[in-house]
C-alpha cells in the first residue's frame, strides 16, 4: 500500500514540482509588484523565506523522527530522520546564501550578528556536525542512536539558542533595523504562498527520494551479506 | 554509583595528569589571547570574561574526552555497563566526576586569570564562582553525554568538539554575559535572564543526558 503510494508520488511529483517552480519564477520576476522601500532585491524573499520555513520544518521533523526511532527502535524511522535532516540541510544552506546576497544589497554587509541570523547559523552548524557524526559512525546501530540523540538534543536546544542570541542583541544597540515589514499586496501574498507550496513539495519529493535511496542501500547490504553467506555454505 | 565516582576520583588524585594538563592548557589560552586581542587597560573588562570562558571551554573539551577514554583503554566499559546500576546513574556519576575535575582546574586557573588581566578580586569572587559552577555543570552535561558518542566513531578526538561546541553556544553566551556582569560588581542574584538561561541549560541537559544515556550504550 505505502510502496504503491510512494511509486505514484514519485511518478507524479517531479513534473508537478517543476511546473510549479516555473510558474513561481514567472510570478516573482514578471507579475508581483516591486517593493516600494526595498526595491528589486526584495524579490529574493520569495526564495529565501520558503526555503527557511521548509528547512525549519525539516529539522523539526528530523528531530521528531529521531525520537520515535529511539522509542521504537525501527531503522525506518532512523532513515526517515536522516533523509529529512540531510534535505533540510541543503535548504538551510540556500537560506544562508540567499540571505547573505540580500543583506549585501539591503544592509551593505554580507553578515551581521543579528539574533535571527546567529540562531540560524548555529542551527546550520549543529546539523552539519550531525552529518559528520553520521559519516564517521556509518553502518553501526549505535551510530544511528548517537545521531538520534544529537538530533533530539539539538532540537531541544534551539529555543535556548534563540533566547540567548535575542538577549545578547538587545543589550547591544540594534544597529540595523528589523527588515521584516508586513507585506500587504495580495499579489505578494499569493506569490509567497505559491512559492511556499513549491518549496514544500520539492522538499517532500527530495525527502522521498533520499529515503528510498537509504532503504535500498540497506537492502542491498543485506542481500550482499546473504550472497556472501550462501557462497560460504557451498 | 558512589563507587564509580570514588574510583574515578582516586584515579585522578593519584595520577593528577588530567588536572595538570588542563591547567597548563588553560594558562596557555589566557596567554595566547592576551596577544591575539592585545588586551590593555581600556578593553580588559569587556574582553576578560570571554577569554576566561574560551579557556574553560577548550580545556573542558579535552577533559571530557578522557571521561570514557580511560574506561575504554583499560577495557572496563563492559564491566561498567554490566554493573547492576541504572545507566542514567552511570551518566550522573561520570558527570559529577567531570564537574569536580573541572572545578579543581578552575580553582587553579582563576587566580592566574585575575593576576594576568590585572582585575580586582574584591567582592565579585563568590558571585563569579557561582556563575562558573553553573556554566561548568552545563558544559560537563553536554560533554559527558557526547563523549561516549564520540568514542564510538572513527575520528574520536576530532568528533567531540564538533559535537559539543555548537550545543554549548547558548550556554557560552549566557556564561560570558553573566561573568561580565558579576565582574563589574553585579550580584549573582541580579543576573535576570542570563541567570535563568544558565540554569535552564543546566536543567535541560542534565535531564536529557540522564534520560537518553540508556540509548547510547549497547545492550
Amino acid at each position: 500500500m505505502i510502496s504503491a503510494l510512494e511509486r505514484i508520488f514519485l511518478r507524479i511529483a517531479p513534473p508537478v514540482v517543476g511546473l510549479l517552480f516555473l510558474v513561481t519564477i514567472w510570478c516573482v520576476f514578471f507579475w508581483v509588484p516591486t517593493d516600494a522601500a526595498l526595491g528589486l532585491s526584495q524579490r529574493i524573499f520569495y526564495y529565501h523565506v520558503p526555503a527557511a520555513t521548509v528547512a525549519f520544518l525539516g529539522f523539526a521533523a528530523g528531530g521528531l523522527a529521531s525520537a520515535v526511532f529511539l522509542a521504537k527502535g525501527r531503522p525506518e524511522w532512523d532513515m526517515a530522520a536522516q533523509a529529512s535532516i540531510s534535505v533540510a540541510m541543503s535548504f538551510a544552506t540556500m537560506v544562508l546564501i540567499t540571505g547573505s546576497i540580500w543583506a549585501r544589497t539591503a544592509w551593505g554587509t554580507w553578515w551581521t550578528w543579528d539574533a535571527r541570523l546567529t540562531t540560524f547559523l548555529v542551527l546550520w552548524m549543529l546539523f552539519a556536525s550531525y552529518g559528520l557524526l553520521r559519516s564517521f559512525a556509518r553502518g553501526t546501530e549505535l551510530g544511528s542512536r548517537y545521531a538520534a540523540v544529537l538530533a533530539i538534543v539539538g532540537t531541544l536546544n534551539i529555543p535556548l539558542v534563540m533566547l540567548a542570541t535575542k538577549l545578547w542583541r538587545t543589550i547591544h544597540p540594534q544597529v540595523i533595523g528589523n527588515p521584516q515589514g508586513g507585506i500587504e499586496d495580495p499579489a505578494m501574498i499569493a506569490t509567497l504562498g505559491l512559492s511556499m507550496l513549491a518549496f514544500f513539495l520539492l522538499f517532500v519529493l527530495l525527502w522521498a527520494l533520499r529515503f528510498r535511496v537509504l532503504r535500498l542501500g540497506e537492502r542491498l547490504e543485506i542481500l550482499l551479506l546473504e550472497a556472501a553467506e550462501g557462497r560460504d555454505r557451498r | 554509583m558512589l563507587a564509580v565516582i570514588w574510583k574515578d576520583l582516586m584515579l585522578e588524585a593519584r595520577g593528577r595528569e588530567t588536572i595538570a594538563s588542563l591547567f597548563v592548557l588553560g594558562l596557555l589560552v589566557l596567554v595566547l589571547f592576551n596577544f591575539a586581542v592585545d588586551v590593555d587597560a581600556s578593553n580588559v573588562t569587556s574582553v576578560a570574561p570571554g577569554v576566561l570562558w574560551i579557556a574553560i571551554v577548550f580545556s573542558a573539551t579535552l577533559a571530557l574526552g578522557r571521561a570514557f577514554a580511560i574506561e575504554r583503554e583499560n577495557g572496563c566499559m563492559t564491566g561498567l555497563l554490566l554493573a547492576p546500576i541504572d545507566r542514567g546513574s552511570l551518566y550522573i556519576a561520570k558527570l559529577i566526576v567531570n564537574v569536580l575535575v573541572l572545578l579543581v582546574f578552575e580553582i587553579l586557573l582563576l587566580p592566574f586569570f585575575f593576576l594576568l588581566f590585572g582585575l580586582q578580586v574584591g567582592s565579585s569572587l563568590p558571585h563569579l564562582a557561582l556563575v562558573t559552577l553553573a556554566g561548568t555543570v552545563g558544559l560537563a552535561a553536554v560533554g559527558t553525554l557526547f563523549a561516549l558518542a564520540a568514542l564510538g566513531t572513527r575520528a574520536r578526538e576530532l568528533m567531540l568538539p564538533l559535537l559539543i561546541l555548537p550545543l554549548q553556544i547558548p550556554l557560552l553566551i549566557a556564561a560570558v554575559k553573566a561573568s561580565d556582569l558579576v565582574l563589574k560588581g553585579g550580584s549573582v542574584l541580579a543576573l535576570g535572564s542570563w541567570g535563568n538561561l544558565l540554569l535552564g541549560f543546566d536543567v535541560l541537559f542534565v535531564t536529557a543526558g540522564w534520560l537518553v544515556f540508556d540509548y547510547m550504550t549497547v545492550d
